[in-house]
């Protein structure tokens, strides 16, 4: 696709005017990391593409934890308004990767996910300098994205490199174009150069790589094997609520008046109700096997259904536990 | 034009309830809301409470959509509240069906175990509707008491067909029972098919179903031609929610019903 330039100081002229045509999130630094913050009107823009992925993670945006998904006896679908995201990192977008296929790609596919993703437009951006928690490449991802995202940012000494990867991008860019400069060979460059000093970064983080037979290891896994890995786990579950590539949920129906509304809510597989059945048993009623479920799951099962793993390796599970389990930790002992 | 809402129940009206045993109910509902072959499933919605998955026990040629149900949770509970002419909503159908087409020409051998025959019964009229593509049908049902016995008014006419093999087995009897007593498998000592190629259909409670598919698979049937009628905590019934899997298929969407072959490498299938 193609790429163009925009000054440094350009860029809020160019997400304010983006924020008249929708609800716009960006990426804002806030006491040395970026949250994700909605922008509001007469609060002029500064989105910092410095960092890595915010903590929250970008689900909300696609899948809230708490959903009206269908009403009775008659259905009506909701509203579903533009949206505009600045500053996904290539992590958030593996987990919208997952998403895609589950919603989108596998039949039949989930309505009020297709009108989201629909009005949505990404604005993606490089990460310059992953920090410790960070594994996406173990699980074939680079700190930078280049495709899923309509428009990837990468931040230049002089200018932010805009690289248009959707159609949706081209429009938009087209929409501003006199913002915008074509892009040459030696930004590019500057650009393979921050890239790869990004890669470098991760690699000294991750200095192992996973064992190629991950999938067949984590299927293998005895059950000593199993107790060890969630030994410091006091089961609070957060690490599933963080998590960019989980998607589990449940349906529950509620009384409005004469209506029934179905309302979807975010579930994690280490409930211990979760796979209960009507009358009462259940198939992981041990902890060490829902403990588990969550590593067959992201490095066996998904990998044999799509052939990428479910886990964007954006070590939010990590930063959020409250035992300090690091999954690769747990993947390289396998 | 817009996707149509996999999550939007259609809404329906009882037509009839029939109690088959004491904690066990038909439910005749109006017209065929949705269409369905036989072995796939449906969730009922019970509007304001919630919806649970079941497998018809109608025949997928019937006019009316019917289920025959057990009490044993919440929303059966509020099901069994509902009266003739109330509204309850229908979504599906979900999962694969039985490969009939495969059956053609054999022997078909099915084993049900009390309200598990519900799911079979549709089978077994979906069978008996085409009766002559096969070679004969045999059933084996156990239930735990005479009383237990669902479907019982229509035993009589299912005998008098000949291609139909029937034998029954109670746990408990009573002054009227004549026939066996036992759990299903003494009526599995004889298992008068071609093992090689015959398909077996299983569909009971999870320790039936256990030694059933041990027997079956002692009896020299084909991992992949035992048919199994699985049971998992369900929701959306699309495959997306993840409730249902049983290691890496989805029972509601590879299933409901799997082959031997599918789940004999998980730990402990039958729950
Ligand atoms: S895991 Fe990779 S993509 Fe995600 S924030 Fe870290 S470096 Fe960026
Ligand atoms: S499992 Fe952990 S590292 Fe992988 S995507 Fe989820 S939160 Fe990120
Ligand atoms: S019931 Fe939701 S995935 Fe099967």
């Amino acid at each position: 696709m193609k790429t163009y330039l925009i000054f440094l100081d350009k860029i809020s002229i160019f997400v304010t005017e983006l924020a008249k045509e929708g609800s716009l999130y960006y990426s804002k630094l806030e006491n040395g990391k970026t949250h994700f913050v909605a922008h509001h009107e007469n609060i002029s823009i500064e989105p910092e593409f410095s960092k890595i992925r915010t903590p929250e993670n970008m689900k909300h945006f696609f899948f809230r934890s708490r959903d009206l998904v269908a009403r009775f006896p008659k259905d009506k679908s909701p509203a579903v308004s533009k949206q505009f995201l600045v500053g996904l990192k290539n992590c958030d977008l593996r987990g919208i990767d997952v998403y895609d296929r589950v919603c989108l790609k596998w039949q039949p596919l989930d309505p009020l996910y297709k009108a989201r993703r629909d009005n949505t437009v990404i604005i993606s951006a490089d990460c310059p300098e992953p920090e410790e928690c960070c594994f996406c490449n173990l699980v074939g991802l680079n700190p930078y994205p280049d495709a899923i995202s309509d428009i990837n940012i990468t931040r230049l000494e002089r200018h932010y490199l805009f690289e248009t990867l959707s159609k949706k991008g081209e429009v938009i860019i087209e929409q501003f174009k006199d913002l915008f400069i074509e892009a040459g060979k030696e930004d590019l460059k500057e650009r393979d150069k921050i890239r790869k000093n990004a890669v470098k970064a991760l690699e000294k983080f991750n200095a192992r790589s996973l064992p190629d037979n991950i999938s067949e290891r984590v299927e293998k896994a005895d059950k000593k094997a199993k107790h060890a890995a969630r030994k410091d786990c006091v089961e609070c579950h957060g690490c599933l609520h963080a998590c960019p590539t989980c998607y589990c949920f449940l349906l529950s129906d509620y009384r409005k008046g004469k209506e029934t509304e179905r309302i979807r809510t975010w579930d994690a597989c280490y409930y211990a109700a979760y796979a209960r059945v009507g009358g009462g048993a259940n198939p992981r009623s041990k902890f060490d096997d829902r403990f588990w479920n969550r590593f067959v799951c992201k490095f066996d099962y998904f990998m044999q259904y799509e052939d990428i793993y479910a886990c964007s390796g954006c070590g939010r599970c990590w930063r959020g536990c409250s035992g300090k389990i690091d999954i690769r930790e747990i993947l390289w002992k396998l | 034009m817009e996707a149509v809402n996999p999550y939007a129940a259609i809404p329906a009206k009882i037509k009839k309830i029939i109690p088959e045993t004491p904690n066990i109910t038909t439910f005749i509902i109006e017209g065929m809301p949705i269409e369905f072959k036989a072995g796939q499933f449906a969730e009922l919605t019970v509007p304001g409470v919630g919806e649970a998955p079941f497998t018809p026990s109608s025949s997928p040629h019937a006019d009316d959509l019917e289920f025959t149900i057990m009490k044993v949770g919440r929303v059966t509970s509020a099901l069994f509240d509902l009266k003739e002419g109330d509204q309850l909503g229908v979504r599906g159908p979900f999962g694969k069906p039985y490969p009939l087409d495969e059956f053609k020409g054999k022997d078909v051998f099915i084993v049900g175990g009390g309200v598990g025959f519900a799911p079979l019964r549709s089978l077994l009229l979906a069978l008996i509707h085409d009766i002559n593509d096969y070679k004969k049908i045999y059933v084996r049902y156990g239930a735990r008491t005479p009383g237990d016995i669902v479907y019982k008014h229509l035993l009589p006419g299912w005998r008098k067909l000949s291609k139909l093999d029937w034998l029954l087995t109670v746990d408990v009897g009573d002054e009227t029972w004549k026939g066996r007593f036992g759990v299903v498998t003494v009526i599995l000592d004889e298992i008068p098919v071609n093992v090689k190629v015959a398909p077996a259909i299983v569909c009971g409670p999870p320790l039936m179903m256990k030694f059933v598919t041990q027997r079956l698979v002692e009896a020299g049937f084909q991992h992949e031609k035992i048919y199994l009628s699985m049971e998992q905590n369900m929701s959306c019934g699309i495959g997306k929610c993840n409730h249902c899997r049983l290691g890496k298929v989805y029972v509601c969407k590879d299933g409901p019903v799997l082959t031997w072959e599918d789940v004999k490498h998980v730990e402990e299938p039958f729950v």
